[in-house]
């Protein structure tokens, strides 16, 4: 196992490397420049690219990243010129982290129940509610729906605050519309799963054993058939914890996700960088925690990696 | 059944965090000591509202955050409203006048070129002494090439500005001098009849501490405690995306100081901060244009300063763009109270002249004293003919469908809509071809206009001062900002003679005149003002609205 875990750590190294590289020389062939305002005079200009060191050659600028980066230090944002990228993903991504949770809490929780029970009741009208539920998922955009909850539950209603971010009760509407999306996936991938694992030899074994349906169900039916839930977990984990544009927006969430899209837009490098690097840091981090899972949840998986 | 406890209990937790929760970050960082959290923790919304707490809260929202609060690196209409409201100018332009603020009296040399003004004892909000040591150090440091501001350009009215921008002279050699602790003397290199204005409204001038900076270096002012308070109000924390600020005991004024805490959120989604609105929690409210129907008896309006246009590249490869009675058909083709309606909803004025009406005359508002000849705004299709028929005649053009133009805009909201509506009118009325070119925003100020690789486009100009040479200038064949390569050695001449000009009369009267050229050349397509409708409390005074260099000022606003 501990080798098993060195070398996914290695690949993820050489991966998170390969990705700054790409990112580094990406950036700077976007159109535009990271100075944009209408007034600012060539003279000025030159005075801020020298300021941020672009005056520099790029294979120059680029050993200079990395070296910084070996610190941890991913430089001045050009937008916001007295501030850090590590000073803003430190106060962004909290907010992010703590809204994706809950929402992926939500979702998994809820997703997991709706797919088992629509598995278990294959064609009848539990599993034909279940099916509402997930075409509604996939099929309301997020925008949508955080309109929604936010009309109905805030201002209709009034029954818990508009935006922001600031208490328990304002984390619940744009959890519930991160996690809308996600429970239809969850528990499509489940109950498909479930499906095809209750046509398996070995739950015919364990029902010819004479187990109780409870017992084959939750032993031997959903063990296996969490499996692909797992694997999607990773990516979705990375996703929803590091900020999504939409529902922060509408809820004005203090989060990463306005910085991510606006870093862009604003063709601020070092934002960029420092947002995907962290990003993609991130995502590689939960893929490896989710191969480590495999092992856990599989032994068969540990088997065959010996 | 170890599996089945394992799932059914994680399942059980999972739900149960994701609704009851522990607290969110704000709540357990640091930051959230600061008043913020520390208010009542209210629970619903209604019990957070001002009449509840007792306190005076004034509570609006931005769509986007400050760029920088640093003085002198303030770099939009939005960084420099903030930082008014915590930095004391030498003087404040109040609903358009000019009133004495940091400075009690000045006095201006005959040739208006010295500058002297009388600081009043006022302190930071560390209880030291503002002096005029610190404008001095301020205006060096806005200079300075090492501090990189961008927006150093509206301090080269002084004395070797320019000179240390670029490198050439050491920022100690400013003409800015401070003879005593409560003197400071401005020397400029023109006289300059609206630098008074400038500097009531432009955050770039007001003072800095240099111990500050150089304890905070890069990071000055990056938070409220990384820098330090000379005017009504004192930022206490900009952290996750709410400036909160507090009166600013020490500030000279701190009686007429009307708010207990002043709480400005960054929203972006425009529909949430109209929802927070009627929902009470706000107090004030920009109306985003496509809902302004929906308000129509109870907001009210200003005019915000922004001016848009469409920049004609007089010297394009595309020839007729070079031809004056072209770029007259371009200007008469368009009716601009249509265009209006379709483009902007019609919330914004059409508008057919080059200078705004609001701007300072001689002693009144330009547009009182001044009415040159503009375009008609409904556009005059027989005139457009006419003038299409000279320009095909002198270009030797046999059809208008021979006619192609390119018309560059960008991907930013809006502004594709606007080029259609043009795009249509031109062609129906002029019969010639027009294209439509999509570039980046980013690219548009950068790489588009800049190098005039452009035939014609879409943009416009908010102003600095409020003076008709902030829209004028932008035509001066060697300015910086002529996009349109317009190059007329009359209106030149005019131009250049109004920097020297002390008589204000003569100054405007050329002013005036030279705006007349632009008009008669058809050297640019004016389109329209923009209208920033809002709704404000009741029982909110003291808050005041502007068009040049800042929009609201609620630095003196109090609760009826």
């Amino acid at each position: 196992m501990a080798k098993y875990i060195a070398k996914r750590t290695v690949a993820a190294v050489v991966t998170l490397l390969a990705l700054i590289t790409i990112v580094f020389f990406l950036v700077r062939l976007m159109p535009g420049e990271p100075f944009t305002n209408p007034k600012l005079t060539p003279e000025i200009k030159a005075n801020m690219i020298a300021y941020y060191g672009f005056d520099k050659p790029l294979p120059v600028q680029y050993v200079e990243y990395l070296k910084n980066l070996l610190h941890g230090d991913f430089g001045f944002s050009m937008k916001y010129t007295n501030r850090t990228v590590n000073d803003i993903i430190g106060e962004t991504f909290p907010f992010s982290a703590d809204l994706g949770i809950r929402a992926l809490c939500m979702a998994v929780s809820i997703g997991l129940v709706l797919g088992i029970v629509a598995a278990r009741n294959r064609g009848n009208g539990i599993d034909f509610f279940c099916v509402i539920v997930a075409i509604l998922g996939t099929s309301i955009p997020d925008f949508i729906m955080g309109a929604i909850l936010q009309y109905f539950f805030g201002i209709k209603w009034g029954l818990l605050p508009v935006a922001l971010y600031k208490g328990i009760e304002y984390t619940i509407l744009p959890a519930t519309a991160l996690a809308f999306y996600t429970i239809a996936s969850v528990s499509r991938l489940m109950r498909a799963s479930m499906l095809e694992v209750v046509q398996q030899d070995y739950i015919k074994t364990a029902k010819s054993k004479g187990l109780s349906d409870f017992r084959v169900t939750v032993k031997h039916q959903i063990r296996n058939a969490i499996m692909p839930v797992i694997t999607l977990m990773g990516p979705m984990v990375a996703s929803v914890l590091t900020g999504t544009f939409v529902v922060e927006s509408i809820f004005a969430v203090p989060g990463m996700g306005k910085y991510y899209v606006d870093s862009v837009n604003n063709n601020d490098y070092s934002m960029i960088l420092g947002m995907t690097v962290f990003y993609g840091a991130f995502l590689i981090l939960c893929n490896l925690i989710v191969d480590i899972l495999y092992g856990v949840v599989d032994p068969r998986i540990r088997i065959g990696k010996k | 059944m170890k599996a089945k406890k394992f799932l059914a209990l994680a399942l059980a937790a999972a739900l149960a965090l994701s609704v009851a929760g522990c607290s969110v970050p704000g709540q357990t960082t640091p930051a959230a000591s600061t008043p913020a959290a520390s208010t009542p923790a209210s629970s619903t919304p209604a019990a957070s509202t001002p009449a509840a707490s007792g306190e005076k809260v004034f509570r609006y929202a931005v769509s986007s955050e400050a760029t920088s609060l640093d003085q002198q690196k303030t770099n939009s209409v939005g960084d420099n409203e903030l930082v008014r409201s915590m930095q004391e100018l030498l003087v404040r332009v109040v609903d358009g006048q000019i009133e004495p603020a940091g400075a009690e009296s000045w006095e201006i040399s005959p040739d208006g070129l010295t500058y002297t003004f009388h600081l009043r004892e006022n302190k930071w909000s560390d209880g030291q002494p503002v002096v005029a040591g610190d404008y001095v150090y301020a205006l060096q440091r806005l200079m300075d090439p090492a501090t990189a501001s961008p927006y150093s350009f509206i301090g080269e009215y002084i004395v070797n500005a320019r000179e240390i921008e670029v490198g050439e002279k050491d920022p100690s050699e400013l003409g800015a001098t401070a003879p005593d602790d409560s003197t400071l003397v401005l020397q400029l290199v023109n006289p300059t009849a609206y630098f008074l204005s400038l500097l009531g409204s432009a955050s770039q001038f007001t003072p800095c501490r240099k111990d500050y900076v150089e304890q905070y270096g890069e990071t000055f002012a990056a938070d409220g405690e990384k820098n330090v308070y000379s005017g009504p109000y004192k930022l206490v924390s900009s952290a996750n995306q709410v400036y909160i600020f507090e009166p600013n005991e020490y500030f000279w004024n701190a009686e007429k100081v009307g708010f207990d805490r002043v709480e400005v959120n960054v929203i972006a989604d425009s529909n949430t901060q109209v929802a927070m609105y009627n929902n009470g929690e706000l107090d004030y409210l920009n109306v985003p244009t496509e809902q302004v129907p929906a308000y129509d008896d109870v907001d009210e309006a200003y005019m915000n300063g922004s001016e848009d246009w469409v920049y004609i590249n007089a010297k394009s490869d595309n020839k007729v763009l070079g031809n004056s009675n072209f770029r007259l058909a371009l200007n008469y083709a368009l009716n601009r109270v249509t265009y209006n309606q379709l483009a902007n909803n019609n919330v914004y004025e059409p508008w057919g002249n080059e200078v705004m009406p609001m701007v300072s005359g001689v002693k009144g508002f330009y547009g009182d004293e001044y009415t040159p000849n503009g375009y008609p705004l409904e556009g005059d299709a027989a005139k457009a003919q006419e003038y299409l028929q000279a320009a095909m005649s002198e270009l030797g053009i046999a059809s208008p469908s021979d006619i192609t133009i390119q018309f560059t805009t960008s991907d930013n909201a809006g502004w594709k809509k606007i080029a259609e509506v043009i795009q249509e009118q031109w062609q129906t009325t002029l019969g010639i071809k027009v294209e439509i070119r999509q570039v980046t925003y980013s690219e548009i100020y950068s790489n588009v206009y800049p190098t005039h690789d452009f035939e014609v486009g879409y943009g416009g100009w908010s102003p600095d001062y409020p003076d008709p040479y902030t829209y004028l200038e932008l035509f001066i064949s060697d300015n910086v900002y002529n996009y349109s390569n317009y190059a007329n050695a009359e209106f030149d001449e005019l131009m250049k003679s109004t920097r020297t000009e002390t008589d204000a009369q003569k100054r405007m009267d050329t002013l005036a005149k030279a705006e007349q050229i632009l008009l008669d050349d058809g050297a640019v397509v004016p389109l329209q003002l923009r209208n920033q409708h809002y709704l404000l409390d009741d029982d909110i005074g003291g808050v005041n609205f502007y068009f040049s260099g800042f929009n609201i000022d609620w630095a003196y606003g109090y609760y009826k």
